[in-house]
Parts: structure tokens; sequence; C-alpha cells
């Protein structure tokens, strides 16, 4: 698959402690902010599809889906806490000129 | 010789405890013992996402087969455990043989109750606690035809909930007031009345099925009210029992369950039990418990299985759960039970709200309404037993998150 960098958004609009919700080329993504470093994730929950920016609360880099309570690490999309199974795919996010550059 | 570690219950609380067992590192024989022939597997999509064929049996699974064979858990599944010796140390199944054990994890969770009702046993009447009931359920799911739900508590709405979506006439019928009134308190559950009934379902309260008739087949249920209400199948949903008869006489105490302490513990020496099946002594709320929910099956599964392994600490988890109807997701963090005082943060009429019960200005529990995300803010302050300012509860502008934070280190705001 082709990936392509996208640039979607100004640095600043996601504070810290942030899941900022984006449509990507169709793809929902969430950039999480975790002390100031930028990370996305797929934005829906694996376990029901729920919305981790609308329904999900992050703690440093651990966001809990507000739906059924599903854990995952942003930083590797890894599950901490079911009852999600799949990990959540994790996409390359840098910073340009101030700008969120996503590569998907 | 390496130890044997058995647990007796195929299900969730089973199949955490056996996936703990290794995760924490014992090396002994570890034999998992299910009375259903199919590999552990989660109950809730029974009642929802299966039932309504949205997803396959496969999602369902706790774990792949794969996942057994590489951990070394041995499966006797479609095998049930008839009685326990504690004595002995022995396991007597259906089978007729028997397994012995150094240690031994009860978790056979609950089965429904099969109450008197009159027709009960006549084909097209329905009740849902396996994969296979669900899997005769689902054939009766077509657009148009009438079913009756007998019993609104949490696996009656949402089937009732799942038949109305497939396009069903639904009518449900409880003996209380409102839908789930004992565990959700009336203001809430008028709430639950409501959203069943702006969903097109017919609902009956205060009255209860007295019993099916039918010929060869239910036609129509008869209510103890007298009414006359005709089906093409019913389904009922009117309570359960643990799972106890393998423990009688062997000495393990039992009071509505199982009786363990904070570690699992049962009355017999060697002998764990966990999960529905377990009436637990309750570190936070102080007092025994049992509870029939996913995150109790799972993690009391794994806190059995580090007491087995004796590192575990007492399990002081606060209990939590979701029910989804529709479009409706429900949760409740807690337990209540003589709770004084109800408040609410939000609106019970546009049904997006967090209701809290109160007792002596500390949260007993918490029900939430399209509000799931709060729930996780609020359950480390009832497991504190913090003391909150019911104002600051209900005032929306107070956000959940500051309040959360100052209440569990501050203690007081």
């Amino acid at each position: 698959m082709s990936s392509q960098s996208v640039t979607v958004r100004q640095a600043t609009d996601v504070k810290l402690g942030d899941l900022a919700a984006l449509e990507v080329k169709g793809v929902r993504i969430a950039i999480a902010n975790v002390n100031g470093q930028l990370f996305a994730i797929d934005e829906l929950c694996t376990h029901e599809q729920c919305s981790l920016a609308e329904e999900g609360t992050l703690e440093g880099s651990v966001v809990t889906c507000g739906c059924h309570g599903a854990q995952f690490d942003v930083t590797t999309g890894q599950v901490l806490a079911p009852p999600a199974v799949e990990p959540l795919k994790v996409y390359p996010v840098l910073v340009e000129a101030g700008r969120i550059v996503v590569e998907v | 010789m390496s130890p044997t570690f058995v647990i007796i219950g195929g299900s969730l609380t089973g199949a955490s405890a056996a996936a703990t067992l290794r995760q924490v590192g014992f090396d002994g024989d570890v034999i998992l013992i299910g009375a259903e022939q199919d590999l552990p597997y989660e109950r809730p999509p029974l009642s929802k996402q299966y039932l309504r064929r949205e997803i396959p049996f496969e999602k369902a699974l706790v774990r792949p087969a794969v996942f057994y064979e590489q951990n070394r858990i041995e499966l006797l599944l479609g095998v049930r455990a008839t009685s326990v010796q504690p004595v002995d140390r022995l396991i007597h199944l259906d089978t007729g043989q028997t397994v012995g054990y150094d240690k031994l994890l009860i978790a056979t969770g609950v089965r429904n109750r099969r109450p008197s009702i009159p027709g009960l046993d006549l084909p097209g009447v329905f009740d849902l606690r396996t994969v296979s009931d669900a899997d005769a359920l689902r054939d009766q799911i077509v657009a148009g035809r009438k079913a009756v739900v007998g019993g609104l508590g949490f696996i009656g709405c949402e089937v009732a909930a799942s038949l109305r979506q497939k396009g069903l006439d639904v009518v449900g019928i409880d003996p209380s007031p409102a839908p789930l009134f004992r565990v959700l308190g009336h203001q809430v559950a008028q709430v639950m009345a409501g959203l069943h009934q702006d969903h097109g379902i017919t609902t009956i309260f205060d009255d209860a099925v007295a019993r099916f008739e039918g010929q060869g087949r239910v036609e129509r249920v008869v209510t103890k009210r007298g009414r006359r209400i005709d089906c093409d199948f019913a389904v009922v949903g009117v309570g359960v029992e643990p799972v106890i008869d393998l423990v009688a006489g062997s000495g393990i105490e039992t009071d509505n369950g199982i009786l363990v302490d904070e570690h699992c513990r049962t009355t017999a020496d060697n002998v764990f039990a966990a999960g529905d099946v377990a009436t637990h002594y309750h570190p936070v709320f102080k007092r025994r418990l049992r509870v029939e929910h996913w995150q109790n099956a799972m993690q009391q599964g794994a806190a059995a299985a580090r007491s087995m392994l004796e590192t575990g600490r007492p399990y002081d988890d606060v209990h939590w759960f979701w029910s989804d109807q529709y479009d409706t997701n429900l949760q409740y963090a807690g337990f209540h039970h003589d709770s004084k005082e109800l408040v609410v943060r939000g609106s019970l009429e546009r049904r997006d709200f967090l209701a809290f019960y109160l007792n002596d200005a500390r949260i007993d529990a918490v029900i939430a309404l399209n509000r799931g995300k709060d729930v996780r803010r609020v359950m480390p302050l009832i497991k504190a037993r913090a003391i909150v300012d019911p104002r600051l509860l209900e005032d929306e502008d107070v956000a959940m998150r500051s309040l959360a934070h100052a209440e569990v280190s501050g203690g007081q705001i």
C-alpha cells in the first residue's frame, strides 16, 4: 500500500492530554498529545467501533474507551485491557512548521 | 512432581484464571473443565451483536484455540463436574471419571431459573444463557413476527431491543413498575421504560406471565392479570441461580453462591471460587456480594489465579457493568442497596446523565446513560469512599475530571 503524507491540522490544536479526531482520506484517525509528543491511532475502538476521541479518556499514554472500558497504549496501539482484542493501528505522525503531518 | 491446578467452569472467569496462571508464571498442569462443548466465550454479545447476526461466534471467544495449546491449558469440554471432595482433593465428573487436584477454582457461574410456569416447556418458548440458546433464538428472528419477552432484567431488555431492531413486534412484561427496577431504582428505571416505549415496545408492568398456551407450540401468553397476548414465540428472562450442586456435602459453605473471602478462598483448604457463583466479601462495601457481570468474571478470575499462586492481594475492584440497548449505552459502577439520596447531573428526560446514589455524602453507585467516560472518573471516588458535595456532583459546569482528581488526592473539596 502506498502511504501518503497529509497535512491535517495546526499542531497547537491538539492540547496536552487531548485526543483530536480527524479524517484522512476516509480513515478516521485520532491524534493524541502525550506529554507534548503526538501519536496517531485509529479513532474507532476495535471492540465495537466507539469513537475514542468522543467517548474515550486519555491519561498519560493510555486511552480508555468510554463505551466498554477497553484500554490501549496510544504510542503502540497495543491492547492493555479487554474487552478489545485487536490492537489499534498506529500511523506515523510528525510536526512540520507547526502543522501536523500524518502518513496513511 | 509438578502441581495440578484445576478450574471447573469453562467460561470467562475460568479462562481468565487459566490465562493468568500462565501469565504469572505457574509451570504446573492446568486443567479447565467446561460443561459446554465450546471454547470459553463471552456472553455479552449473545443478547446483542451475535443475536442480531452482526458478528460471528469466533468474535465472542475469550481466546482462540491456539492459545490453550500454546499455554498448555488442558481443556475438558462438554464435561460436567458433579461433585468435589476437598479432603481427597478429587473431582467427580459426569463421565464417571475423577480428576485430582492440588488447587481448585470453582467458576461454575449461574444457570437460568426455570420457575414452574405452565407451558414453559412448549416449543417456541426460549431462554438465553448459552450460544446454543442464542442460535435457537436467532432462528426465530424474522421481521414482522410477534414476540413476548417475559422479564425485563438486563437480558430481557437487551433481547427485546435486539428483536425490535430486527423489525419484530415486541411485548415486554415485567412484575415491577419499570424495567430493571430493582437494580436501577425507580427514577432511572422509568427512563429505561420510556426508552423501550419510544422504540415501539409494548410494555406491560406490574404483571407477569401466568402461563404459555398453544397447540403443540406456544401461541399466546396469559398474564396473572388475565391479559392474553398472541405471539409467534416467547423469551423468558426471570432470573438465575448459582450452580452449586457440585459442592453439596463437601463442607464448602454456600449462601446464595459459594462463600469466599476477599482472596477468593472458600471454607475448604485449596479450594477457591470466583465469578458469578462466588458470594465474595468486598472490602470497599464491607459486605458480601455476588455479581453476575463481565468485568467481575474477568477480574475476579484473574484475582483468584493470583491467590492460588499466593501472590494475590484482596480483590477490591469496584464492580462495573454496561448494557447496550438500541443506541443507548448504560453503565453502572459501585453497589447501592439502601442509598438515601439520588443526585442527577444532566437530564433524565434527554437520556443523557450521571445519576449518583449517595449515602452520608459518599457515592455508593453511579449510573450513566450515554456518559460512559465519566464513570471511569467516578469509580476512584467510590473506591476511596470519598466525601463528596452533591451540589458539585450535579453542577455541569464542574468537570467530573477535576472533581475526581481533587477528591481522590485531597480528600475534601
